[in-house]
């Protein structure tokens, strides 16, 4: 196998970069419709008596909880529940980083490749997504609405880590460690053999 | 590659707790941040003078726009990942001090570059500051430390195969 040359495959992937933003901005309501689903499953099954469902307007989904807003002038119940908002464009970023490293790599089945990329990216976006909307609901809110989830101080640090790891790591991390299981070879042609020249 | 994998996983995620800790706040993130700042502020100062730094802060003199740099734009996560990929990379110790030195540099360098063009980029536009802050230069900071790693994989040597019999 021949060396990989690092300046041309570096040059790939900046001309396919614009291209894969494009697609991925318009194509953003097609990609959050597995992650909207995904994310009403994962929040329905985890934390069934928060949520009363997911609803999704384009790349935005509003996550309707079961909590109460309250009011700390009145004793009067408020009425409505508190829904969050939120972007799957925020946690899935990494989708177009991973077509441009997949596209330039130049290997074998790249179509196949981004599909398996993307079913295996979309919980992690969903994680995001419910970590963002948790963190929203026990650390953006009144206390009084806060309280309602009864979770405690160590559930809050779970939360407070998970929010921060889905939304500064993860969205990144996870295309490029997928992108390098799945071109181990072609990583492999980028190093030199001991005493053998670069080859181009 | 798995033992890699593993090794890589454990580092990132101990590191990137010990970041969240009071203690690496207050005496490395802050610290570093506000260094960033700094840095940036001296470079744009060269050829815009009216601009200063404070604190995290980055700010015009002239139209009062500003910009903070908060968790995940001063560098610190794409420093991480850098360094958990090459410290669980089976090399000799040296060849890791040398690619953490160069690889440090070459990501806090490009994240100087994100956080000028993004102070001018909001001034133009708040519409592509918020595109471009928000997805593409997470994305191309992680592809920076994604090629450094490549690069500094390709100086390591690797063994021969071994010649065939005649």
């Amino acid at each position: 196998m021949q060396d990989a040359s690092p300046g041309r495959f570096v040059l790939r992937v900046a001309a396919w970069l614009p291209l894969a933003f494009l697609v991925w901005y318009l194509a953003g309501p097609v990609l959050a419709w597995p992650i909207a689903l995904l994310t009403e499953g994962v929040t329905r099954l985890a934390f069934s008596d928060l949520i009363q469902g997911v609803e999704q307007q384009g790349h935005l989904l509003t996550i309707v909880s079961t909590l109460k807003p309250t009011l700390a002038t009145t004793e009067q119940n408020a009425t409505g529940v508190i829904s969050v908002e939120v972007n799957t464009l925020l946690y899935s970023f990494g989708l177009p980083m991973l077509a441009a490293l997949v596209l330039a790599a130049r290997e074998p089945h790249p179509l196949r490749t981004l599909l398996l990329g993307y079913a295996v990216l979309a919980p992690l976006v969903a994680w995001g997504l419910v970590a963002e909307f948790l963190k929203r609901v026990v650390f953006d809110t009144a206390p009084s609405v806060a309280a309602q989830t009864g979770f405690g101080p160590l559930q809050r640090e779970a939360i407070a880590f998970a929010y921060q790891f889905g939304a500064l790591i993860l969205p990144t991390v996870a295309p490029a460690v997928f992108w390098v299981l799945t071109h181990r070879r072609f990583v492999e042609g980028f190093r030199v053999r001991n005493g053998a020249g670069k080859a181009s | 590659m798995v033992r890699f994998f593993l090794g890589f996983l454990v580092l990132q995620a101990l590191l990137f707790g010990a970041e969240l800790t009071p203690w690496a706040q207050r005496w490395f993130v802050v610290p570093w941040t506000d260094t960033l700042a700094a840095i940036s502020a001296g470079i744009v100062k060269v050829f815009d003078p009216g601009v200063m730094a404070d604190g995290k802060v980055l700010q015009s003199g002239s139209n009062g726009f500003a910009v903070s740099i908060e968790a995940g734009c001063n560098g610190v996560e794409a420093t991480i990942v850098l360094v958990a990929a090459i410290l669980a990379f089976p090399a000799h110790w040296k060849r890791k001090l040398v690619g953490l030195t160069i690889g440090i540099v070459a990501v806090q360098g490009l994240n100087i570059i994100r956080v000028i063009s993004l102070f001018y980029l909001g001034q133009w536009s708040f519409d592509a500051f918020d595109f471009a802050h928000q997805y593409v230069w997470q994305a191309l900071i992680m592809l920076d430390v994604l090629i450094v790693w490549l690069l500094w994989v390709r100086t390591l040597p690797r063994a021969m195969p071994a010649p065939a019999a005649a």
